[in-house]
């Protein structure tokens, strides 16, 4: 069997010691972002890319996937014990966790959320592991024509998961692919909207748009809502970390749901942790016997959303890993991450670079397992950490990522530029545009308008080459499906219900 | 009565909008001119202030209505960028910002947001205006970013025209102490790190961000301010090995 083995080769890699460590430190950073609220997931990985420089890619990688799915367990803590979701992941869990919290269960619902966690992250570790080989023998069969209607799929998926107006994320996508088009011309060399600005000849580097439009503009934001929030609700003993047999059968099928839901959600372009965990509240709460039960401590309302969040968290490498086409902002940053070490993302990394796709595959498992072990002796700690003021934790941002940025290039404009983006951010967020769109617009933006030009080239200038080919037809097919089905009138109402649950 | 009050809020209210579009509309030409005060004490590189004006305003009073009278007149004459600035990006917004003041803006946050994201979009389409179009079938440098600017006027042209049509949110507040204070110690920083090293500028800059909230205290920033400039002195340089300027350049020498 060569799925087993691979997935021996990936553990030698991954019990490596510096591994190990990378995989431990990635996994605690993670759980730290995941319980401070105010700072994100996609900030955290962008503001750590220059870290990594240091170290060897294998080791680079998995630290940052650590800091993804180990966000999924932080979150889900502060939701329960204290009611402020440090993630966006998390927002659900904070409705029924809380509750259980307030009654005195704070221990079951965060042992619930540890397991759902950990069974999900398993079953996508598999699930990476099955699918990665006949994915890239797929993508392997692409050419430029289908890559290209791939790529337009994805960002139309990304269009309908985002929330909010339809037509504004797609403007968002729009600006990202604009913005990606600064710099040099691949083909011809000739410099791009750079106005002779030598620090824009390569382009806006990825990593300071993020930390601009997510890091600096989040501050900004949160400076904005102004009054210090109340921290210190609830903070009793917690006792009977261990749930009741009745708990852990009540959990059982909202696990597996979740997490079937979850991967799915996560393999599709676009999709991610966010909406997996909206949408398994929304099924557990439509499939439940006595729905009023929900919003008062359901454990169905703990378990379906954590197992979700980190199922999607983990199989969203999958597009990335088989297709190289990453499929949200954060796996849109770890392109940024592989290209720094000089490995472009694609089809030929499963077969040029199997320590580091099967490492990473298998350190993931590895991660959770340390999570699961880690996390609940330590949640005092995290939550004593929430003590910690607004006040003094936004300017240490500020400055941490001031450095970063710096580092990267050594370049005094970058640090401005991000700066720059991060006014632009606060003004997105004003205008109710969703800066996610825009960074996986920017990233796809090199690879679509390559991918269009060989497509165009080798079909001699027909336009028709992306409706000719098979592949490439059926792809655009789905995506104009789609985008039609999200306007409907009905469909939006749906779609905005699993948005809004968090807010009643 | 309560009615033509309203109605005369929401006239001065378009009218400002509408300065706004217009202020926005030569907003390059502004910028480029502060910049060239610059050139004066020799701090960087472009045109003299006086040029400055005289080209633009010749370009948007006279050049550009002769070449557009002109390109109507069949006549295909190369305009200079300037010319092309105000054609491209100055005038559209202009004729926006004229039709502002007679519409009815029922969202103002989705109006205004499309139209300064069609400024944007405007000015990435000047801005790849001089790179090479299509040559046969194959891309020039400036093919797909002029298509995916037009795909960005029309889309931003979409959104306005729902913040003119459906009801929606109006203008967010937006606060100034937070941004300004933050923006200042991400300019401070980015300027005082070569000159000055990593130790004073971070220290600094935190404090210039602390004044961001009104929660402030300064013992306690100061204190931890200290704690994370020392945090950083040590991690970058040391511990990952990434070379910077610690000290200020004239303690070193």
């Amino acid at each position: 069997m060569e799925l087993f083995a691979n997935l021996a080769h990936g553990f030698v890699v991954a019990f490596s010691p510096i591994n190990l460590l990378m995989c431990l430190i990635g996994a605690l950073v993670g759980t730290l972002v995941g319980v401070l609220p105010g700072i994100g997931t996609i900030a955290t990985v962008a503001m750590l890319l220059p870290i990594t420089f240091g170290l060897p890619p294998v080791g680079a990688l998995i630290m940052l996937a650590g800091i993804y799915y180990g966000a999924q367990y932080g979150g889900s803590t502060t939701s329960i014990l204290v009611n402020i979701p440090g993630e966006a992941t998390s927002v659900v869990t904070a409705i029924d966790g809380h509750q259980m919290a307030k009654q005195g269960r704070a221990g079951p619902a965060l042992a619930i959320a540890a397991i759902g966690s950990f069974f999900a992250g398993c079953v996508a570790t598999v699930l990476i592991a099955v699918l990665g080989a006949p994915l890239t023998k797929l993508a392997l069969a692409f050419g430029p024509a289908e890559y290209f209607s791939l790529m337009v799929l994805g960002l139309i998926f990304a269009v309908v998961l985002a929330k909010g107006s339809v037509l504004k994320a797609i403007a968002m996508i729009v600006f990202g692919l604009l913005l990606s088009m600064v710099g040099s011309d691949i083909e011809t060399g000739a410099s791009r909207m750079a106005f002779n600005i030598p620090e824009l000849a390569d382009g806006l580097g990825f990593a300071t748009v993020a930390m601009g439009v997510f890091g600096f503009a989040e501050i900004i934001r949160n400076l904005d809502a102004g009054a210090e929030m109340n921290r210190d609700l609830v903070q009793q003993k917690i006792t009977g970390l261990m749930p009741t047999r009745k708990d852990l059968v009540d959990s059982t099928p909202p696990i597996l749901r979740g997490t079937v839901l979850g991967s799915i959600l996560g393999i599709l372009p676009g999709g991610g942790a966010v909406i997996a965990s909206f949408a398994a509240y929304t099924l557990e709460k439509k499939l439940a016997k006595n729905p009023s039960r929900f919003g008062r401590g359901a454990i169905e309302g703990v378990a379906a959303p954590e197992s979700a969040n980190n199922a999607a968290a983990q199989t969203s490498f999958i597009p990335l890993l088989t297709l190289g086409i990453p499929p949200n902002a954060v796996m849109a940053l770890m392109v940024g991450a592989m290209t720094i070490h000089g490995i472009v993302p694609g089809p030929q990394v499963m077969q040029k670079q199997p320590d580091l796709v099967w490492g990473m595959i298998a350190s993931m498992w590895i991660g959770n397992l340390m999570l699961i072990i880690i996390n609940l002796p330590l949640v005092g700690i995290w939550v004593r950490l929430l003590r910690v003021p607004y006040r003094l934790m936004f300017p240490s941002i500020v400055i941490f990522c001031a450095i970063g940025i710096y580092s990267v290039n050594n370049a005094p404009v970058d640090v401005i530029l991000a700066g720059v983006f991060g006014l632009v951010g606060y003004w997105l967020i004003k205008h109710d545009f969703e800066p996610a769109p825009l960074l996986l617009g920017m990233v796809l933006g090199p690879l679509m308008e390559e991918n269009l030009r060989r497509a165009l080239l080798i079909s001699r200038g027909d336009w028709s080459v992306f409706l000719t080919r098979p592949l490439s037809a059926v792809l655009l097919a789905i995506a104009a499906g789609l985008l039609v089905l999200t306007v409907l009138p009905v469909l939006r109402a749906k779609r905005d219900e699993v948005f809004t649950e968090s807010e009643n | 009565m309560a009615d033509t009050m309203g109605h005369s809020a929401t006239a001065t209210r378009n009218t400002s909008v509408a300065l706004g579009f217009c202020l926005l509309a030569i907003a390059p030409q502004i910028f480029e001119f502060i910049w060239s005060i610059g050139t004066i004490f020799g701090w960087g590189v472009g045109r003299g202030p006086a040029t400055v004006v005289i080209s633009h305003a010749t370009a948007l009073l006279v050049g550009a209505p002769g070449a557009l009278f002109g390109a109507l007149g069949g006549d295909t004459k190369k305009a200079s960028s300037d010319v092309m600035l105000a054609l491209i990006y100055s005038y559209p917004l202009f004729a926006v910002a004229i039709v502002t003041v007679f519409m009815t803006i029922r969202s103002a946050q989705d109006y205004v947001g499309g139209v300064i994201l069609m400024a944007l979009a405007l000015f990435a389409l000047w801005a790849s205006s001089d790179l090479q179009g299509m040559r046969g079938f194959s891309f020039g440098a400036g093919t797909a970013p002029r298509m995916f600017g037009g795909l960005l006027v029309a889309l931003s042209a979409g959104i306005a025209l729902t913040g003119l049509l459906a009801e929606g949110a109006a203008l967010a507040h937006y606060s100034w102490r937070g941004p300004m204070f933050v923006m200042a110690s991400i300019l401070f920083f980015a300027l005082a790190i070569r000159p000055l090293g990593l130790v004073v500028s971070a220290f600094v800059s935190f404090l210039i961000a602390a004044l961001g909230s009104h929660e402030t205290r300064w013992l306690e920033a100061a204190i931890v301010g200290a704690c994370l400039t020392l945090g950083c002195a040590l991690l970058f340089p040391y511990v990952l090995g990434l070379p910077m300027p610690m000290f200020p350049r004239f303690l070193i020498q």
